[in-house]
């Protein structure tokens, strides 16, 4: 099977600053893979990397066999085919939900309104948020701000979903229905990236399990491998302080 | 007669200076004499409403002007042989307007000393006059002969005028700092701020004539200030070499002393006078005035919108390259670079120099520079949309930078290009944050368009010194004025507020899950 998206040889500095050091990685179509490991290991910057929020200092990206990288390659037409999806939700302020849901499909993908209106409606309902079209983000709570973010990245039709930390910003109560709308979209052909700290969740879900640990991949493996029968010392470590949670 | 350090002078010689154009010496001849006056320096020159007393029409207003100078101006534009017209101008842009051609001459009561001579040209003499002191009927000063009688008195005079001068020559005098015009030395003069000011006999005798309340004290003999030839006689101000000149001096042979004194005579006989009635001054003033004033009001509305709406649209633009981001080829950072150095400037210069010389600089300097003969409404709009973009240019930017960098992460994310972005997500909310700054901007406008009178554009300020200047009613015309302001102000803040709350769309929004019920059309049995 070839690989949906590949990275070789990552390198990211902040300045004198390494934050990733040599992370290759394998995506296949449709694989639901999550990124754990603790705070600061630079999960969040290989995500944005990969959808190039970043741009990385060294190493490669290829997507679909070619190199995003590459000064010729189409960044916008590449981040219209992997969506985002945002710890702080960043639903646009000046829109309301329904319009928030559209925008990037007429704009960037030059859909007509019609269309983009009655694929977001689809979208919002599957996460239960079509009651709310009208809405500001700023009359929205937490969860359901998140659950419009989701139908916002899935509305565009993407190949690749990018979860950073999707539900770190949301009281506990809220966190079930955003992870039911995320469970909704596994294994559907979808390819999944989260990061999460959500451990049984990400074991339910994933196929595959990567582990960091400052700044480097430390293990990885199937989600079996890595949450029932993890072989490095650190990965155990961090594993037992989310224990109580799994 | 007044003898100003013509400020404007040097500052349009400066620009001549580092801009090394030639001068534009002369006008093509044509069949106008195109005289500057303040028109509002009675009795020598004042503005009036309808043609009575053969007042001559002001260039683009609908006001008369008349007086001594501007009998003295039909009588030489008669012997020119060309029709007169007259131009009402600032004190301080009569010369700048002379040697950039706007006039062909200056008859506004101006005395032709040796600094004057140095730029501009001056006929023989058209009228000669003598200092005296104006002072409140009821004070202690009234009954004085004798400077020696001034002493402990607070006295002024007119800025950069050697009236101000004379005042070392009383003994013992409190000199007060001098002012602006005579209009602002008979308001301070009624209120007690000071006890007397320094003017030449015409002026005189045109205040205590329209004004009861006051008196002009003169000096018999030696008793008196001691004055220069110079600065007591009056001459028509041409360009340097203007042929004309032998033609002018040779018309002024022809009207004697008595002539002269008759003109004077018949002018403070005709300049305007308080309205003796007991009408309430409120309603009196409006009713004389109402058209000016509207018609003030209505260019100092029309200069402060279009300025903060074109300042508006100049700011945004401004902002939003000041905004790209620097990434991409050398090349592109280069111009990108240089380009925000030079928007860096625009910012600095409007916004760390006064208006007042902005619009004096434009208006002068491209006329006197490039001959660019500009209209004053234009100059004043031009101006204010520039100064007022160079402001919001740093208010747009802040707006910009303000938005939350999530915002956008989330629209670069689903793949729209930077100007995408900006259109759609980033500049509506910078927009929005920033329109209360763009309101006070607007209400900021409203109020300094009034500076423009530099420029001699009659918005509200200036209408309201013509009005004054005409019934010698300052405080109450003033109030006028001032209320009109607020007015404008106030209403204009409540407007710009319902606009933001329109923006911001409703406060509720309705809940949708009930769509389908609603749209089922009722039973019909
Ligand atoms: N824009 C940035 N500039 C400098 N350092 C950064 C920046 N973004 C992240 N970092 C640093 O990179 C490291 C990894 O951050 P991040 O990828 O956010 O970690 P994680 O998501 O795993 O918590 C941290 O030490 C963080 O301080
Ligand atoms: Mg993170």
């Amino acid at each position: 099977m070839t690989n949906l998206l590949e990275v070789t040889h990552l390198e990211k500095n902040f300045g004198t600053h390494k934050v990733l050091k040599d992370i290759n990685l394998h995506v296949e179509p449709g694989e639901v893979l999550s990124i754990i490991g603790s705070s600061g290991s630079g999960k969040s910057t290989l995500l944005r990397c990969i959808n190039l929020l970043e741009q990385p200092t060294s190493g490669k990206i290829d997507f679909h066999g070619e190199n995003v990288l590459a000064n010729s390659f189409n960044v916008t037409d590449y981040r219209a085919k992997v969506g985002m999806v945002f710890q702080s939700f960043n639903l646009f302020n000046n829109l309301n939900v329904l319009q928030n849901c559209t925008i990037g499909q007429t704009t960037v993908l030059h859909r007509n309104a019609a269309e983009a209106k009655t694929i977001a409606l689809e979208q919002l309902e599957k996460v239960g948020m079509a009651p709310y079209v009208d809405a500001k983000p700023a009359q929205l709570s937490g969860g359901q701000k998140q659950r419009v973010g989701i139908a916002r990245a899935v509305s565009m039709s993407p190949e690749v979903l990018l979860f950073d930390e999707p539900t770190s910003a949301l009281d506990p109560e809220m966190v079930d229905d955003v992870l039911d709308s995320m469970r909704a979209l596994a294994h559907t052909g979808l390819t999944m990236i989260l990061v999460t700290h959500e451990m049984a969740f990400a074991r339910d879900i994933s196929d595959h399990v990567v582990f960091m640990d400052q700044g480097v991949i430390a293990e990885e493996g199937t989600a079996n491998q890595i949450f029932g029968t993890p072989q490095e010392e650190r990965t155990k470590t961090f594993l037992k302080r989310y224990l109580n949670r799994v | 007669m007044k003898k100003h350090r013509n400020f404007w002078f040097f500052l349009g010689a400066l620009l001549l200076m580092i801009l090394a154009v030639p001068t534009v010496t002369s006008q093509a001849a044509s069949g106008t004499f195109k005289v500057g006056m303040e028109a509002g320096y009675p009795p020598f020159n004042w503005t009036q409403n309808d043609a009575s007393n053969g007042a001559v029409k002001i260039q683009g207003s609908s006001t008369y002007a008349n007086g001594y100078d501007v009998q003295m101006a039909k009588k030489i534009a008669m012997a020119l042989n060309k029709k007169l017209v007259v131009v009402k101008t600032e004190w301080d842009g009569l010369q700048p307007a002379l040697t950039s051609g706007k006039l062909d001459a200056i008859i506004a009561g101006m005395s032709p000393t040796a600094q004057r001579r140095k730029a501009i040209d001056f006929t023989d003499t058209y009228y000669r006059s003598k200092l005296v002191i104006v002072v409140r009927k009821d004070s202690k000063y009234a009954k004085a002969t004798s400077l020696k009688d001034f002493k402990n008195a607070k006295l002024t005079a007119q800025l950069n005028t050697y009236h101000y001068t004379a005042l070392g020559q009383i003994q013992g005098v409190i000199k007060e700092p001098a002012m602006k015009d005579f209009s602002a030395m008979r308001v301070a003069l009624e209120s007690g701020t000071i006890d007397g000011y320094i003017s030449e006999k015409p002026e005189g005798i045109s205040v205590t004539s329209a004004n009861p309340n006051v008196k002009m004290i003169q000096f018999k003999g030696t008793n008196g200030f001691k004055t220069n030839p110079e600065d007591t006689d009056l001459a028509i101000g041409l360009r340097k070499n203007d042929p004309a000149r032998v033609k002018i001096n040779a018309e002024l042979a022809k009207i004697s002393q008595a002539e002269r004194d008759k003109l004077m005579a018949n002018a403070v006989n005709e300049q305007p006078q308080t309205s003796g009635n007991s009408e309430n001054w409120f309603l009196a003033i409006l009713k004389q005035y109402g058209n000016m004033l509207l018609r003030g009001t209505g260019v100092t509305l029309l200069i402060s919108m279009v300025g903060t709406i074109v300042g508006f649209i100049i700011g945004l633009l401004v902002a939003i390259i000041r905004t790209i981001p620097t990434a991409g080829s050398r090349f592109r950072r280069i111009l990108l670079k240089v380009i925000d150095w030079l928007l860096s400037v625009y910012i600095e210069v409007f916004r760390g120099t006064p208006m007042i010389v902005q619009a004096a600089v434009l208006y002068y300097g491209a006329a006197q520079a490039f001959g660019w003969n500009m209209d004053r409404l234009v100059a004043a709009l031009l101006i204010v949309s520039i100064n007022t973009g160079a402001y919001l240019s740093e208010i747009m930017r802040g707006g910009i930078i303000s938005v939350d960098d999530g915002q956008f992460e989330a629209a670069h994310a689903l793949g729209m290009t930077h100007l995408q972005t900006m259109i759609k997500i980033i500049l509506p909310q910078a927009v929005r944050n920033s329109l209360p700054a763009v309101t006070n901007e607007f209400v900021i406008n409203i109020k300094d368009t009034s500076v423009l009178s530099i420029i001699s554009v009659s918005e509200l300020f200036f209408t309201g010194s013509t009005i004054a200047g005409q019934n010698f009613q300052f405080f109450h015309t003033y109030l006028v004025i001032c209320l009109i302001y607020l007015i404008l102000t106030f209403t204009i803040t409540r407007i710009l507020r319902l606009v933001e709350r329109r923006l911001d769309g409703p406060q509720n929004y309705n809940i949708m899950a009930n769509q389908d019920q609603v749209s089922t059309p009722t039973d019909h049995n």
